[in-house]
């Protein structure tokens, strides 16, 4: 029984988890547009606002749970679940620490790019649901979104594992610092790996300075996650300009909460995947030096989860960052970005990865 | 009753049910839904067959790619499109049926004789892989296997599958392209 109740512990933590990050991620999305906008954002509540977004959830907890009379109330009751319940999924398979991981499966990374899939199935059931035109309309665009850029982020992450070899999360991560056992270099030509050279591990041996096209990938990654996430500048799903609020306009209390808490999940969880595929996951950027062992004082299970939560944080924080300064693309130019430019950008990057995997390293 | 085997029977009930429901039911976007419960159950039963390649994919093949496709089919035709199918007699047995339920009946037939004419327990392949130890635990890792399987011995099939889907590609491509005023 104690087996299984280990799990439970897990879930529940991973779930207030996520429940606290959307809190912290909607104050900081605030406070962060309102810098960029020359704001004060909220401030009443609470010493510089930090208990509005609690404010904001008990207001919501407390709200009516209204069904339009013309929905399809099966599915547009369960379909805040199906999209939060996606997104959750997928932490279960991502490593924190070394060691550290809810469930170390030998095909993590496949397993999350599944997972994360069957989000796009809920968006659409919301949006067909609700019965609401800027609904459908929202949910379409949103699916026509993710299933294309699920095609770049896909090679792109490929071209990762065909340098990695492996799908196991936990493995890429180890091999991006000090306690890989095999040959790691800084753009293939100086040997970074333990025992290698007189500088070895921290910032040289992640993915990125492993191999230079990987730059490029993990750039392709970060723009296809924006989109899978459905944030600016890749928000026309819920362009509130023209769709009112797109596939979660009819959705009111806890179900809004659930579509929103989903969403900073997703942030979190796209930028998670993208800091252990290429920025070196639970390892630190600070490298041994000589005598000076920098790195081997910095790696462990504590330094690990400090390490990833602010990587993780420094790549949520640019994904605020572009949200309030670039401008929504239109559909026919995001669709252009992903086919003609990304696609074959990410081919170029998975050719690459195979010539680099077979001559180089 | 074991864990695995309970666990065997749940989802094999959920898989039934739901696909039953996906056949029977009359709302045709509900059915769709329903039919992504079928596919989850399915994808769990091949988990527990150790199969976990084959669930994931299938997943993100069939869940991710074609029952989003069908949902967005569905969704441009429209609702009007949708209710006419909803209107259709939709009694189990019909004449107009007869062809479909006797095609049904007879494959039901030739299943339940294959299984009471198989000896699952003693079947041959099957002692012989246990005693070569030629048998798979759950901590393998199969990925390795199925890549180097595909590039080896399945290459040919592999091949001719890419050309079809380049054909279909090209052919997509062509259908959607913009027209020339002459």
């Amino acid at each position: 029984m104690n087996f299984y109740l280990k799990y439970f512990i897990v879930a529940i933590g991973l779930f207030a988890f996520s429940g606290f990050f959307a809190l912290f991620g909607v104050y900081a999305e605030r406070k962060v547009s309102a810098f960029i906008q020359d704001r004060l954002g909220p401030t009443e509540t609470g010493k510089y606002g930090v208990l509005q977004t609690i404010a904001d959830v008990l207001k919501l907890l407390i709200k009516e749970l209204i069904v339009p009379a013309a929905a399809d109330k099966m599915l547009f009751m369960l379909a805040p679940a199906i999209i939060f319940i996606a997104v959750y999924m997928g932490f279960a398979a991502i490593p924190w620490a070394p060691g550290i991981a809810p469930s170390n499966l030998n095909l993590g990374l496949y397993y999350i790019f599944a997972i994360l899939s069957i989000e796009t199935l809920g968006i659409l059931m919301a949006g067909w649901g609700s019965n609401n035109k800027y609904s459908i309309l929202g949910a379409m665009r949103s699916a026509a979104q993710i299933i294309s850029y699920e095609i770049p982020a896909g090679f792109a992450i490929i071209s990762v594992v065909m340098i990695a070899q492996t799908l196991n999360l936990q493995a890429i991560s180890a091999q991006q610092g000090i306690l890989s056992t095999e040959k790691a270099s800084f753009l293939g030509i100086w040997d970074v790996s333990k025992n290698g050279g007189f500088i070895n591990g921290g910032i040289m041996a992640w993915n990125i300075f492993r191999a230079p096209h990987l730059i490029i990938a993990f750039v392709i990654y970060f723009i296809a996650s924006l989109a899978e996430s459905n944030r600016a500048p890749f928000d026309i799903p819920e362009a509130e300009s023209e769709l009112v609020a797109g596939f979660h306009t009819e959705f009111t209390g806890m179900r809004f909460a659930f579509v929103f808490l989903a969403e900073y999940s997703m942030m979190y969880l796209v930028s998670m995947v993208g800091v252990i595929l290429f920025l070196g996951a639970w390892n630190t950027p600070l490298p041994n030096i000589g005598a000076v062992h920098l790195a081997d004082w910095t790696t462990g299970v504590g330094w690990g989860i400090i390490w990833t939560v602010i990587k993780v944080l420094i790549l949520v924080g640019i994904q605020m960052w572009i949200r309030w300064t670039l401008p929504r693309l239109r559909v026919d130019q995001l669709m252009n970005l992903c086919w003609k430019v990304l696609t074959p950008l990410a081919f170029l990057c998975m050719l690459i990865s195979g010539v680099w995997r077979l001559w180089v390293m | 009753m074991t864990m695995v085997q309970l666990l065997f029977y749940l989802i094999g009930f959920i898989a039934l049910a739901s696909a039953l429901f996906v056949a029977a039911t009359k709302n045709v976007i509900r059915s769709v839904f329903m039919f992504f419960v079928t596919l989850m159950a399915l994808a769990g039963l091949y988990v527990l067959a150790l199969a976990d390649f084959i669930a994931i994919t299938q997943i993100v093949i069939y869940v991710g790619g074609i029952l989003v496709l069908i949902l967005f089919a569905f969704m441009l035709s429209g609702r009007e499109n949708l209710a006419v199918l909803e209107q259709q007699s939709n009694r189990f047995i019909n004449a107009r049926k007869l062809p479909a339920l006797l095609l049904a009946v007879l494959f039901f037939v030739v299943m339940v004789n294959i299984l009471f004419k198989t000896d699952i327990n003693n079947l041959t392949w099957v002692k012989k892989s246990i005693a070569l130890k030629n048998t798979i635990t759950p901590g393998n890792v199969m990925v390795n296997n199925i890549g180097i399987n595909l590039m080896s011995r399945y290459l040919l099939p592999f091949e001719a599958i890419s050309i079809l889907l380049m054909m279909a590609l090209v052919g997509a491509a062509h259908l959607s392209r913009k027209e020339k005023k002459a």
